[in-house]
């Protein structure tokens, strides 16, 4: 069995292209929303009180440290539990916004403490307020120091989304499962489901790349 | 320099704990408008805690603390409204980054006075004059060397109209041949009539420049006298030691 057999790509193209669809809209998603709840929690975590700062710890703690695959089963199972009905695709990419985000609060939160509390000092010295401190201020210098962490994040999150597969999510690893169980072929279909997905991965890691250097540059 | 104006900063037994390492003890303290207040004393005697109580950047555990007719003891003031008033120099200047001198100098003024762009960046640039750097306007404060990023802190802190100046150590990150330029600035502040309060170990300064040296030791206020009087015999045995290490070192 070859690594290279053309004919299942050419034969089950159609099935390739759906999944890849659906594996490119959940990491859409998925990106855009851990990156806004990531932050969120992120603020909860440092903000100055008590109650938030709690909320925020306990939401990383809990979920980082359960794997992927359950907490997309809460989505999956729990949620039709609870009267609201969610779609395999819904769930599947909740479960994958919810895990990621983190995972991106941690790695933003390590960015803003990192700048140094000067900055802080001398923006609210000033007159200006929490909120003006961090938009201005601290959050423009966090961002660079976290941008490497969050690139892999997003990278792991692109990868991840094969979940859905488990849970018939219609994704690309959905039907790469499906294909291999129909053809039996199942070194060339992975080969190239692999390929598929250096298709997403490497040009979202050469842009985390470039980004780096752009804001480099600024500074 | 017998300027004497009204009350702007009032400690009237203030204590404060760093959890139960207690940093202030009993502070008594006045400063009228337009005086010049030197704090010195040994590292560790709170001097630099006591300026930070100013404009509240460190809270006081007890006592009263009023400062331009606000009392800081009261949770319930609009603390972004107080600061504006008050200016503020760091030892490591603090300079934002990320941000050209101008926009460092124009940031709080346009947020936090509510000045368009134009107007704020004209005010920044006759203070970028005065402190004899207007050419930077457009570096970025990694461009700048020390001495020359303090005195844009010192412009930043002049835009905002402030009525009174803090002095955390400006002078004590810096390489010797640059201390004079910063020191050159704050002297012909002093002598304008802005009130400050300067923490420092720069005993040259204090001696021309301030009204008042405060010296601190273990917490507590040990001197308050003028300055004259301070150099020429502290009263206390205390002083008397930090002076002579100081100046025959």
């Amino acid at each position: 069995m070859s690594l290279w057999d053309f004919n299942i790509l050419v034969e089950h193209w159609d099935q390739f292209m759906a999944g890849l669809r659906q594996t490119i809209l959940a990491s859409l998603l998925g990106l855009i929303g851990s990156l806004v709840l990531g932050t969120f929690i992120a603020i909860l975590r440092i903000a100055p009180f008590r109650i938030l700062k709690a909320i925020g710890t306990i939401y990383v703690e809990f979920i980082r440290n359960i794997p992927l695959l359950v907490v997309v089963f809460f989505f999956f199972l729990g949620l039709p539990t609870l009267g609201i009905p969610v779609d395999p695709f819904t769930s599947g990419t909740l479960g994958l916004m919810v895990y990621t985000a983190s995972f991106i609060a941690e790695a933003i939160r390590a960015g803003i403490q990192a700048v140094p509390s000067g900055q802080s000092e001398a923006a609210r010295s000033s007159g200006l307020s929490y909120i003006q401190t961090m938009r201005y201020i601290i959050m423009p210098q966090a961002i660079k120091i976290v941008l490497p962490a969050i690139g892999n994040q997003l990278i792991n999150l692109v990868k991840n989304s094969s979940v859905l597969g488990v849970i018939a999510g219609l994704d690309l690893m959905y039907y790469a499962d499906l294909i291999n169980l129909s053809t039996f072929k199942g070194i060339p279909v992975y080969t190239f489901v692999a390929l598929f997905y250096l298709l997403l991965t490497v040009p979202l890691s050469l842009a985390v790349h470039y980004m780096e250097r752009r804001f480099a540059r600024s500074n | 320099m017998n300027r004497r104006g009204f009350l702007l900063i009032e400690f009237s037994c203030v204590n404060k704990f760093f959890g139960t390492f207690h940093v202030l003890k009993e502070i008594n303290l006045t400063i009228t408008q337009g005086e010049v207040v030197v704090i010195v004393g040994p590292s560790g005697s709170g001097k630099s805690t006591l300026l930070r109580c100013i404009n509240r950047l460190e809270g006081i555990t007890d006592g009263e603390l009023v400062v331009n007719g606000v009392q800081l003891h009261n949770r319930k003031i609009d603390i972004n409204a107080f600061r504006r008033n008050i200016g503020m120099v760091f030892q490591h200047f603090n300079l934002y980054p990320h941000k050209k001198v101008i926009d460092n100098i124009i940031l709080a003024p346009m947020k936090v006075l509510g000045m368009t762009k134009a107007e704020a960046t004209e005010k920044a640039m006759t203070y970028l004059q005065r402190v004899g750097i207007a050419d930077k306007a457009d570096s970025y404060p990694s461009q700048l060397s020390g001495g020359q990023q303090q005195r844009v802190a010192i412009a930043r802190g002049l835009t905002m109209n402030p009525k009174i100046m803090l002095f955390d150590e400006p002078t004590s990150a810096l390489d010797p041949e640059m201390i004079g330029e910063v020191l050159d600035v704050m002297r012909s502040l002093a002598h304008q009539g802005m009130t400050m309060a300067v923490v420092t170990h720069e005993m040259g300064f204090a001696r021309e420049a301030a009204d008042r040296i405060v010296f601190m030791d273990e917490g507590r206020i040990i001197e308050d006298a003028p300055a004259s009087d301070f150099f020429q015999q502290p009263r206390e045995e205390r002083a008397r030691a930090f002076l002579s290490r100081l100046l025959h070192h």
